[in-house]
């Protein structure tokens, strides 16, 4: 693992790996997460690592659990990370307001990671923001390296101010590969200590008021901070302030402009508490300042109170607010680049400049880019629970709703889950919605309800609203799509598993277990069985009360791993191409990526390339075409 | 149109549907539960088997009794026919409804390797279920009428889908005449060589309940378990684990499958031999024998001492006759464009015509 390689050496990393690292250089113990886009890897990184260092890793059920862990292992003295995304945060968030005030005392980091432009999230929410409102400061990394350095020195600074510190870190960071210089591990060696004597307690007005001057003290600290760093000439009437990977955009564009001579760059890297004796120093030599950061205006908004509060009415501001550093979204939407900021500061500056029209560069290479939509992969068992469901639906024909929830299955409100889900907002939410919505019976609302989620989701956050459920005696139908894992953000194991992050035996809880312990009834299908599945969906909605059905099958990607797949194939014989009354169906409708069309022979065809060998489409093709050869040479 | 769509907006949508079920499962975008028929996702298709083998999508009287019988009827009360009986199973099936007639000779039919496969109905009046019976055990175990409509046909299009044709089939009227569609269909794809049923054994019906039934019987009833269940004139009569109860019929009306009110045949004019009650023996049915293949089941049943026949008595045709006609002329008098009968003013005139028909004459069932 290059990751693990010797101190001194010069290796390529990724900013995850580099994060990584970092927390290793530390001397990190304790280890906690959930998974989520763009930092899933970073634990993953730490378990293999584990074994050698000798840290402890965990997957927990959700952020907040997660975040308590790590506070725990802090109490006691150890150095603890706990990763998450930034919806994650919001998980944590109760208790990471809480743990601000209490403070900590080994160093705590949080590393969170932003998703602007909402890659692999439902939205591109800005930690900063959150950071400001529980008064945690936050560091700002803008590449692979600066993610290891300010990972590692989180932990100082967190002991420093007696108080958990969070790394925001984006996507473009995250995935980035970059050269780092490898520091040195340090042995774990710090031992726990937390006796009947230690409090660590939250319960009280003085301690926003302690919480305050450790504040004050952060954004001291940090006006001397080399996280901080100013480029440019030493005379110049134009600054532009940047932070996360903004920086090497408004580098550029500066470049591109040639304006080296008439700008300057104040880079920060330590975003909150703003450094408000190194931002107004800079301020005052300068007529305009621009803004480079991702997504918020966060500190502009910060810089505009500062000069106003300073009396600096000759400045002008340049950024969202102004409207002047704005995507195709329009400002504060989207991710940042350099023709955003190249357009930023001409218009800064008064130069001319128009933004290369994509459309015309897409024109200029002979045809428009092909819009790639949403697809579950090949064989994914939610394709086959969708379509069951979707069936059940219209079979039952009471006009059945149905309530998303976060994972893979999400994509069950695009076309490739056949456009079912009506509502899709955070962890184990559908749950919740779905015995609202069932409670609105009293009012004359008579639609059956449905709710799916994953099984990941399902000890995530949904066991709450399930018991509520049951307590209010809702009426509705859970269905848990089961895969066994959480597949989504790379397949981390999940209490439902038999080993733990570190390869340990863990004590596995099954759902089941979990839902008839609750009480509600519960039962188990296996989703490629459409058929079957969907006549259950029927029966299951037409019983009283909150109940579970829970389907269940691996995850394609794991199943099929190193494994010989059963081979599928369209036999030309039977498939009668467009005289089928099924018109396409298998490439056309259920949609499968290994369902194809040959065109030139007007049959359906299978890509034997992505074909997971589930048999699926061969079960609902109504010519027995799709002839699955089992491994063991058994046909079907 | 002629496909999925005209099928939905035609037929499903307007509440018209008999669940026949011989759409079910014949493409992936069709699906039944329990007795509702369903479009699953719109196929996009302008042409499409469904629509042309659904019962209720321009049926030709004349030209089905053109390509059955190969002549027109005389009688437009019975439809074409050679010879009408008394009838009986000599060892009747446990649970069978009357005469066990229809269960004899669908098992026959099977041990003596008539058809491979019969599609019967089987489950009980609570949950009733297509069955493709393979077994003389599982067509005994189909025995007894579940009053309401099951989607008897997808079994059959389940048993084609395992490369099992030239089926046997006990089915209601409307099962008889989608049945035969589908065997003379020209739809590409779904044209066959050996039909997908090659021995019709009809039942008569004058009405399907609809699945509110179901309600009826678990909360009037408060049954779990229907022994069996029986509609003699005018009422209806349900046996539980409880005992015996009976309601009148006229309550139950407003349960009847809206379908049925436009259905023209009752004694499923189609068939190879059609069987129903007596209307006073339960012992006995009435078996109406109608095609060359039904003359050579009943020979063969009476041959092997599977059936007992008698006499059917002169002076209870007249009431048979009646009732048969007296649903026609009621289907008539309704609104014509939903019974989907594709009539000419000169056969519709003659339905008219026909003595016998009453208009007064309440349900006039004959079970
Ligand atoms: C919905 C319905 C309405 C009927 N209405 C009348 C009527 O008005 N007048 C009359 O004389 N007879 C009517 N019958 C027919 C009658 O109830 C008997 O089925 C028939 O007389 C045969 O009797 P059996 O003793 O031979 O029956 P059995 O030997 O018990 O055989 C009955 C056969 O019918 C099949 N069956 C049961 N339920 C259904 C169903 N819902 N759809 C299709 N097949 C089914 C069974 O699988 C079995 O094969 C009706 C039947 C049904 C199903």
């Amino acid at each position: 693992m290059t990751v693990m390689a010797q101190a001194g050496k010069k290796v390529a990393l990724t900013g995850n790996e580099a994060i990584a690292r970092g927390a290793m250089e530390a001397g990190v113990s304790y280890v906690a997460s959930y998974p989520g886009s763009p930092t899933a890897e970073i634990p993953g990184v730490l378990a293999l690592a584990a074994a050698a260092c000798g840290h402890y890793v965990e997957w927990s059920v959700n952020e907040k659990v997660a975040m308590e862990g790590a506070a725990a292992a802090s109490f006691a003295g150890l150095r603890s990370l706990v990763v998450m995304k930034a919806d994650g945060l919001n998980v944590a968030l109760d208790f990471a307001g809480a743990l601000a005030l209490s403070g900590c005392r080994g160093g705590l980091v949080v590393l969170v990671g932003d998703d602007p432009a909402a890659h692999s999230s439902i939205r591109e929410e800005d930690t900063r923001t959150i950071c400001k409102a529980v008064h945690l400061p936050v560091l700002e990394p803008s590449s692979v390296a600066e993610a290891r350095d300010m990972t590692r020195e989180a932990f100082s600074l967190s002991e420093f101010l007696a108080l958990p510190v969070v790394v925001r870190c984006v996507t473009r960071v995250c995935h980035a590969s970059g050269d780092v210089t490898l520091g040195a591990i340090p042995p774990v060696e710090r031992r726990p200590v937390f006796g009947r004597e230690d409090r660590v307690i939250t319960f009280s007005a003085r301690l926003h008021a302690l919480l305050e001057q450790k504040m004050a003290r952060a954004a001291e600290h940090f006006a001397a901070s080399l996280f901080n760093a100013y480029s440019g000439p030493g005379q110049s009437d134009t600054l532009i302030i940047a932070s996360g990977p903004a920086v090497f955009y408004a580098r550029e564009a500066r470049e591109l402009l040639e304006q080296e001579d008439r700008v300057g760059i104040l880079k920060l890297g330590t975003t909150w508490p703003l450094p408000a004796s190194l931002l107004l120093a800079h301020l005052r030599g300068v007529k305009r300042v621009i803004f480079a950061e991702e997504v918020e205006p966060f500190i502009e908004d910060g810089v505009m109170a500062l000069a106003a509060a300073e009396g600096l009415l000759h400045l002008s501001f340049y950024g969202k607010r102004s409207g002047h550093v704005a995507g195709s979204f329009g400002p504060g939407a989207g991710e940042l680049d350099v023709d955003i900021l190249k357009e930023a500061l001409a218009g800064a500056l008064g130069l001319p400049y128009s933004r290369p029209v994509v459309a015309a560069v897409a024109q200029s290479l002979g045809q428009e880019m092909p819009v790639r939509e949403f697809a579950l992969c090949a064989g994914c068992p939610h394709r086959a629970s969708f379509w069951a469901v979707k069936a059940a639906l219209e079979l039952d024909g009471r006009g059945g709703v149905v309530i998303g929830d976060i994972g893979c299955y999400t994509l069950g409100m695009a076309g490739t889950g056949y456009h079912l889900l009506q509502t899709v907002h955070s962890m184990g939410s559908g749950v919740g919605i779905a015995g609202g919505l069932s409670q609105l019976r009293r009012f004359g609302f008579d639609r059956p309800v449905i709710c799916v989620l994953g099984d990941s989701t399902f000890y995530h956050a949904a066991l709450p609203a399930l018991v509520n459920a049951r307590f209010h005696r809702s009426n509705f139908l859970c269905i848990l799509l089961d895969n066994e894992t959480t597949a989504m953000t790379g397949h981390q194991p999940h209490p439902g598993r038999l080993t733990t992050a570190m390869g340990e035996a863990g004590d596995t809880v099954l759902p089941e277990e979990l839902i008839r312990g609750m009480g509600l009834p519960c039962s188990v299908a296996d989703p490629y069985d459409v058929e079957k599945t969907a006549v259950l969906v029927c029966d299951e909605m037409r019983l009283p009360g909150p109940r579970v059905l829970l389907l269940r099958r691996a995850c394609a990607l794991v199943a099929v791993k190193g494994r010989e797949k059963d081979t599928v194939s369209v036999d030309p014989e039977k498939c009668l191409g467009d005289a089928c009354g099924c018109a396409r169906f298998c490439s056309r409708v259920f949609g499968c990526p290994a369902n194809i069309w040959d065109e030139t022979a007007g049959r359906a065809r299978i890509d034997e390339a992505v074909c997971s060998g589930c048999g699926v489409c061969a079960a609902l093709c109504p010519r027995q075409a799709i002839v699955v050869k089992r491994r063991e040479g058994v046909g079907t | 149109m002629t496909g999925q769509e005209s099928l939905r907006q035609k037929i499903l949508d307007r509440g018209l549907c008999t669940a026949c079920g011989m759409c079910v499962n014949l493409c992936p975008y069709l699906g039944a539960y329990r007795d509702r028929v369903a479009a699953l996702h719109p196929c996009g298709l302008a042409d499409g088997a469904c629509w042309h083998v659904c019962p209720r999508s321009g049926l030709d009287p004349k030209q089905m009794d053109l390509s059955v019988f190969g002549r027109l009827r005389e009688d437009h009360a019975l439809g074409c026919f050679s010879a009408i009986y008394f009838s009986r199973a000599v060892s009747k099936a446990p649970g069978a409804q009357y005469g066990g007639t229809a269960t004899a000779l669908a098992a026959l039919a099977l041990e003596a390797g008539l058809v491979p496969a019969v599609a019967v109905t089987g489950g009980d009046a609570l949950a009733p279920k297509p069955v493709l019976a393979v077994t003389r055990e599982e067509v005994l175990a189909g025995a007894g009428s579940k009053f309401t409509a099951v989607p008897t046909l997808a079994a059959v299009n389940r048993g084609q889908k395992q490369g099992l044709t030239g089926l046997g089939l006990v089915g209601r009227p409307c099962q008889v005449a989608a049945a035969r569609k589908m065997a003379e269909t020209t739809v590409p794809g779904y044209e066959s060589t050996v039909p997908p049923v090659a021995l019709y054994l009809g039942l008569f019906c004058f009405f399907a309940f609809a699945p509110e039934f179901y309600g009826f019987l678990s909360c009037e009833a408060k049954a779990e378990w229907v022994v069996r269940s029986d509609i003699p004139p005018e009422e209806l009569v349900v046996v539980t684990a409880a005992g015996e109860q009976r309601w009148p019929l006229a309550e139950l009306k407003p349960l009847v499958r809206p379908g049925c009110h436009h259905c023209f045949d009752s004694t499923a004019e189609w068939a190879d031999l059609s069987v129903g009650s007596t209307e006073y023996d339960p012992d006995w049915n009435t078996l109406v024998v109608r095609t060359v293949l039904g003359e050579k089941l009943l020979a063969l049943a009476l041959e092997r001492g599977v059936l007992e026949i008698r006499p059917y008595p002169p002076e209870r045709l007249p009431l048979l006759r009646r009732a048969a006609l007296g649903k026609k002329q009621r289907v008539l008098a309704g609104d014509r464009e939903l019974s989907g009968l594709a009539l000419d003013f000169e056969y519709e005139a003659a339905v008219l015509r026909q003595q016998g028909g009453a208009s007064g004459d309440g349900n006039g069932t004959g079970r």
